[in-house]
């Protein structure tokens, strides 16, 4: 009896002690991470840093033309996935179980986007260029890095939105109905409210995702050195200003690519936290 | 006594016919099928105006289906089926071209579970009613106002009306529901088991309502609750295994059963 306790307790012990170091393990290596781009890239930040673009070798500069880029990528892209997303979430979890058709082509939606949403991003980067950049536009575009972003950010909103629809009770689209009310209003007024905070989370998770991707922007939007607007021209963006300065040989390229992943990183961090806060929100008032 | 493990196969129906002037809705030859598997048997019932009908039954008797073919709420899932004829006013809504939004703003219907809107407790009773008429302003407050009334949900929440309705109680929530569904003015409300989620209290508040409503709307209620059956409706139904099994006036059917079933069923023998 009591031998058959101890070894419980000597196993549960063992168990206990690896989870902590395990999750030890995970925690050290984002502090480390979180630690060298604060040692390398606090001391680099200034208003500079906002207010001037990517400079030549030697010369002072920021990153303003690479910060304002990113941002305008990410918003386009993001404004794509997701009215696609939300809508192609919602059509999976409320209408795709209609009829025999309807559930099949669902299921290959469904599985197509899982697809999609594990694929690796260089890819997307390269199907962008083959059938934007190399094939319709003609040359390195804003447009084209925004539809990439947008096609990593689509899946995940699409996967998070069906999720959160089909958590929904049943009686609260039956009830939307017994009013009298069609089902696409049921879904607007009444369905998109209840699901409203994940998938706002699926979205912020998204964009969070496509804040830092290099390997698409690389074959689509490229990079511009001086400050543009032009969504038809290559544009700048932080990723790409990293990749490109942080394998420089010049220093202080290297310092502004610190900066621009303290950047990133602190956008990510802070979307994550907020991700935290909505889905914390009380469901009662 | 124990109750019988095994249900006779064959038994006697005895159904009292309501006045055919005196029925809002009647159902007739009624079957359902949620796919192959056959719900409800040929039922014929009739839902007499301006009073409560009360479905009993034990589980799976069909009773909330019959239910749920009043309003046609069950054509939102495909391979739910009825056969056979539901005429309100005289107008199967079982034919192809009823307009279901239509026939739902005149047969309103509440839930066993409270389910209020993500909304202010205004909205909440407002939906319905926005959908389907214009109103300004202040006929839409008078709505509003009147409904919650009805539902007896006023007092406690008229200087509150901008609140969320998610953050009312679970009694306040099911009155809520019983306002939104009264605002739109329906000639009938459906009520399934609509008290089972709540405290005593809640539920002495709730009957009342429904006691109340049925002077200007035809109700049908489907309670496991033999008190609460007894207590509000004027006719009572007693269904087993998709049919119904015995139908009379309430007090006939508690004081004087003619079918063995209903008599086991009321007295707590079996269900």
């Amino acid at each position: 009896m009591f031998d058959r306790r101890a070894r419980r307790k000597l196993a549960n012990a063992v168990f206990v002690a690896f989870c902590t170091t395990t999750a030890a393990m995970a925690i050290v290596a984002l502090a480390a991470i979180l630690a060298s781009l604060l040692i390398n890239g606090a001391t680099g930040v200034n208003l500079a840093v906002f207010t001037q673009d990517t400079p030549a070798p030697g010369s002072p500069g920021g990153l303003r033309n690479a910060i304002v880029g990113s941002l305008m990528l990410c918003a386009v892209g993001m404004v794509i996935a997701v009215a696609v997303g939300i809508l192609a979430g919602t059509w999976l979890a409320e209408y795709a179980g209609r009829n025999r058709w309807t559930q099949a082509y669902g299921s290959v939606v469904r599985f197509v986007n899982d697809v999609l949403l594990s694929a690796p991003s260089i890819l997307i980067g390269l199907f962008i260029y083959y059938l934007l950049v190399a094939n319709t536009i003609g040359h390195f575009s804003g447009w084209a890095g925004a539809i990439a972003l947008a096609l990593l950010a689509t899946p995940v909103i699409v996967r998070t939105t069906e999720d959160v629809m089909r958590l929904q009770s049943r009686q609260l689209r039956e009830s939307g109905a017994a009013l009298g009310a069609p089902l696409w209003t049921t879904i607007q007024k009444v369905l998109w409210k209840a699901a409203g905070g994940g998938i706002i989370t699926g979205a912020l998770l998204a964009f969070a995702r496509i804040s830092g991707e290099t390997a698409p922007l690389l074959f689509t939007s490229l990079n511009n050195q001086f400050f543009s607007l032009n969504m038809g021209q290559p544009i700048s963006n932080l990723p790409v200003v990293i990749y490109n300065f942080a394998l420089s040989a010049y220093d202080d390229w290297r310092r502004l690519a610190w900066v621009g992943s303290l950047l990133v990183a602190g956008a990510v961090l802070f979307i994550n936290i907020l991700v935290r806060v909505l889905s914390k929100e009380p469901r009662r008032s | 006594m124990n109750a019988p493990v095994t249900p006779p196969q064959t038994y006697d129906c005895f159904t009292e016919a309501v006045p055919a002037d005196q029925v809002k809705l009647e159902a007739k030859g009624l079957s359902f099928f949620y796919g192959k598997t056959q719900a409800l048997h040929g039922i014929d019932l009739q839902f007499k105006r301006h009073a409560v009908t009360a479905l009993m039954g034990p589980s799976g008797c069909g009773k909330s289906t019959l239910l749920r073919a009043l309003n046609r709420i069950y054509a939102l899932y495909p391979g739910q089926r009825a056969d056979g004829q539901i005429l309100l006013d005289g107008v199967n809504i079982l034919d192809n071209g009823v307009d279901l939004a239509r026939l739902r703003s005149q047969v309103g219907m509440v839930f066993q579970q409270p389910t209020p809107f993500p909304m202010s407790i205004y909205d909440n009773v407002a939906f319905g009613v926005r959908l389907y008429e214009k109103l300004s302003k202040a006929d839409l407050n008078i709505r509003v106002e009147q409904s919650l009334r009805r539902a007896a949900l006023w007092d406690e929440v008229k200087d509150k009306l901008a609140a969320s309705g998610l953050g009312l109680s679970g009694g306040q929530q099911q009155r809520l529901c019983v306002a939104r569904g009264v605002a739109v003015q329906p000639e009938i409300l459906l009520l399934d088991e609509p008290a089972s989620a709540l405290d005593p209290i809640s539920t002495a508040k709730l009957e009342e309502t429904i006691v109340e409503l049925k002077n200007d709307i035809t109700i049908v209620i489907v309670t496991h609750n033999l008190q609460q059956a007894a207590r509000i409706s004027d006719n009572a139904a007693f269904m087993f295994l998709g049919r119904v099994i015995e139908f009379s006036d309430t007090e006939r059917l508690f004081n004087n059963p003619r079918s063995s079933q209903t008599a086991d069923y009321i007295t707590g023998r079996f269900g």
